[in-house]
């Protein structure tokens, strides 16, 4: 049984003539222990599947099964509570409470759970320990460094032991050294067993990943199995290829720019001899034209 | 959890700290007013009970002007039947001293407001003609001299208030000097206690600021007119007060034909009627202070929403982490709930200040009892759940999602 499974989830956004499909009939099974990476433009669905997955928003349409339960449509309360117990989220701009301590945002979810102060602060810091963050326990979020506050984050996401642990661009406002602190934090994590869920746009990191997801206009376009320390082929693609701008690009526009996701990209790859032949085309009547 | 919210409120109101003494100043003003009314009304009404329970239960009075509707004490008296002319004469006196269940019979003759003494003059006093007996009953205590007898009754004597002794007199002790009073000169024969005044008496006068001269030397001053304010009675011996209630109203009732214009109240209607009339100013300027209360309430309610949009991405995280619709709810009330709690605390502190300068420096005795102490904190406990419902039904209520975007 997967650990996380989406059968044709759809999410429809505003109604009438302002209607955004931003999820459309995705079919996704996660098994427990994996690493996926999610990786595709802005605005095509990454964080949206995220929320779904994370509980924090509901399907449309289709089937969430949570550990084999149909977790789309709990009411808000037992959802809360799942999110609590089940789930972990690690955010691009850490979400740590500007008021609480670092012990007191890392032991917040516990506090939920109704455990005593004593307890809580104790498991905080066997936490904090872990990830190295002890002697910091009483500093402020705004005292530390981007890359100690998304530990604290990463810490704050594992108080619970949850089963999941959804990140989403964990290192999009880090610099590559704390980026590299994170994503090994994050790559133990996964050794000890942890599901991660990670949206990102850098390349890089898809070498930490088992599998990665390549998202476009609220599907899943492609679909890759890494092995741990490669980047993926896809994702080198996608984001290291250089780029060259054609004249039809020019004359296509901004949508031309689109054209670069995965699964678009190897479509464009069959059409390219039908291109190239009616570039030639162009060309000649051009030159006939001047003569 | 819930120490949890309550240290999370504590928190959030110390990092806004002028924003959240002033939401709390409507709550301070509303419960200091609120206990200060209240303890100042049952301060006086135990002056007044106090009074009226050392003349003795036996003793009865007659007052001008009926009770509007059945003779019940509890219904209002004609308050304003002190301004226009008496309906009791001197005969309704002689006739009831002659009752044979009757054993002193005293009237209080009002006879003008103001007095002097060669450049000290006092506007505010109440000069009464009375008889030599009012000391069997009143039994004043005397800080110098002592009460006319009825040796007296002629003469131009006076029996002066401690406040119209020091006003007049100031440190020079008053026996034997003498007051002017429309013209004439009454020397004075003994001087009050201070203690014995108050703001309201039995009399419905404050004996500090009274003077009181034999009845005929009275009666004289205004060219033989009366106007008699009340009469005391004290049954004989072994007498039921009840009986000479009926004596004396059906004397009077012969007196005038049948026309009832007049009111007879045993002590304890007297106590009640009084008690009423404190209770009904109390409870008016109780309800002045309830809506300056009603204000302080909704000045938390608009902080409240502020705090809430404020907070709307600390919302989002907090909900992401596994907090409920009713933890976000609870965390919200307990917030309002600390500002009005707190707010009542204060305004208890700052009514006991009230109280303090009040004994001080006034003459009023307001009574810090705890069970209005109890009330103020339980009114402003619920003054804080109506109020922080609103705002922390919103908190609870917003989307993760949007939360979390900050919007």
């Amino acid at each position: 049984m997967a650990l996380i499974e989406l059968q044709e989830v759809s999410k429809i956004f505003g109604f009438g003539e302002a209607t955004t499909l931003a999820l459309d009939e995705i079919n996704l099974s996660v098994e427990k222990g994996e690493f996926l990476a999610i990786m595709g433009p802005s605005g095509c669905g990454k964080t949206t599947l995220m929320n779904i997955i994370g509980l924090l928003d509901r399907p449309s349409h289709g089937k969430y099964l949570l550990e084999g339960r149909d977790s789309s449509r709990l009411r808000a309360g037992r959802q809360a509570k799942l999110r609590r117990d089940r789930i972990g989220f690690v955010f691009q701009f850490y979400n740590l409470l500007p008021r609480l301590n670092v012990l007191d945002n890392v032991a917040l979810p516990l506090a939920y759970r109704g455990m005593t102060p004593v307890r809580r602060a104790k498991r905080a810091s066997d936490i904090l320990e872990l990830i190295g963050l002890r002697d910091r326990e009483y500093f402020l979020p705004k005292h530390l460094s981007g890359g100690q506050t998304q530990r604290v984050a990463i810490a704050r996401a594992l108080i619970n032991n949850p089963s999941i642990i959804i990140a989403d661009e964990p290192t999009g406002n880090l610099d590559s050294h704390d980026s590299k602190v994170v994503m090994e934090l994050f790559a133990d994590l996964h050794r000890s067993g942890h599901t991660i869920l990670m949206v990102t746009h850098n390349p890089e990191l898809t070498r930490y990943a088992s599998r990665v997801i390549y998202m476009r206009d609220g599907m899943v376009v492609e679909e890759e199995s890494t092995s741990i320390g490669a980047i993926a082929k896809g994702a080198l693609r996608t984001y290291l290829r250089k780029r060259k701008t054609t004249e039809e690009d020019v004359l296509a526009g901004v949508s031309a720019l689109l054209k670069d996701v995965p699964g678009q990209a190897m479509a464009e790859e069959e059409r390219r001899p039908r291109k190239k032949a009616k570039l030639r085309k162009t060309r000649r009547a051009k030159r006939k034209a001047r003569r | 959890m819930f120490s949890g919210n309550v240290k999370t409120a504590i928190n959030s109101l110390r990092s806004a700290k002028w924003r959240s003494l002033l939401t709390m100043l409507g709550i301070i003003i509303g419960i200091s007013s609120v206990v200060t009314v209240v303890s100042l009304g049952e301060g006086l009404k135990q002056q007044v009970v106090g009074q009226i329970n050392s003349l003795g239960s036996d003793v009865l009075t007659i007052r001008p002007g009926k009770l509007v509707s059945d003779g019940s004490a509890k219904e209002k008296l004609n308050l304003l039947a002190f301004l226009s002319t008496s309906t009791l004469s001197e005969q309704d006196v002689t006739s009831i001293s002659k009752l044979p269940s009757v054993g002193v019979v005293v009237l209080i003759d009002f006879v003008t407001n103001s007095a002097s003494n060669g450049g000290q003059r006092m506007d505010n006093v109440s000069v009464l003609g009375t008889n030599a007996e009012l000391n069997d009953i009143l039994r004043p205590k005397m800080d110098f001299g002592g009460f006319f007898t009825k040796d007296n009754a002629g003469d131009n004597v006076a029996v002066i208030g401690a406040a119209v002794a020091a006003q007049l007199f100031g440190d020079v002790n008053p026996i034997g000097h003498s007051v002017n009073v429309l013209g004439q000169d009454f020397i004075i024969r003994g001087a009050i206690n201070p203690s014995a005044g108050g703001l309201i008496s039995a009399q419905q006068t404050d004996l500090n600021y009274t003077i009181f001269l034999p009845f005929g030397p009275a009666k004289n001053l205004v060219g033989g007119k009366v106007n008699i304010s009340q009469i005391l009675i004290r049954a004989k011996a072994g007498v039921n007060p009840d009986i000479v209630v009926a004596d004396v109203q059906k004397t009077l009732l012969q007196n005038r034909g049948d026309t009832e214009d007049f009111t007879v109240l045993k002590q304890d209607q007297l106590l009640e009627l009084t008690g009423g009339v404190v209770n009904t100013a109390t409870g008016f300027v109780t309800g002045l202070a309830a809506v300056a209360l009603l204000v302080g309430g909704i000045g938390i309610m608009d902080i409240m929403l502020v705090s809430v949009s404020e907070r709307t991405r600390e919302i989002g995280i907090r909900k992401a982490i596994g907090a409920t619709n009713r933890q976000i709810l609870s965390q919200f009330l307990i917030e309002g709930l600390a500002l009005t709690i707190g707010g009542g605390f204060i305004g208890i502190i700052v009514s006991l200040i009230i109280f303090v300068f009040l004994r001080l420096y006034t003459g009023l005795h307001p009574v810090i009892n705890a069970p209005v102490m109890i009330l103020a904190v339980v009114v402003s406990i619920v003054v804080g759940v109506i109020f922080s419902v609103a705002p922390a039904l919103k908190a609870a209520r917003k989307d993760p999602i949007v939360a979390l975007r900050g919007e």
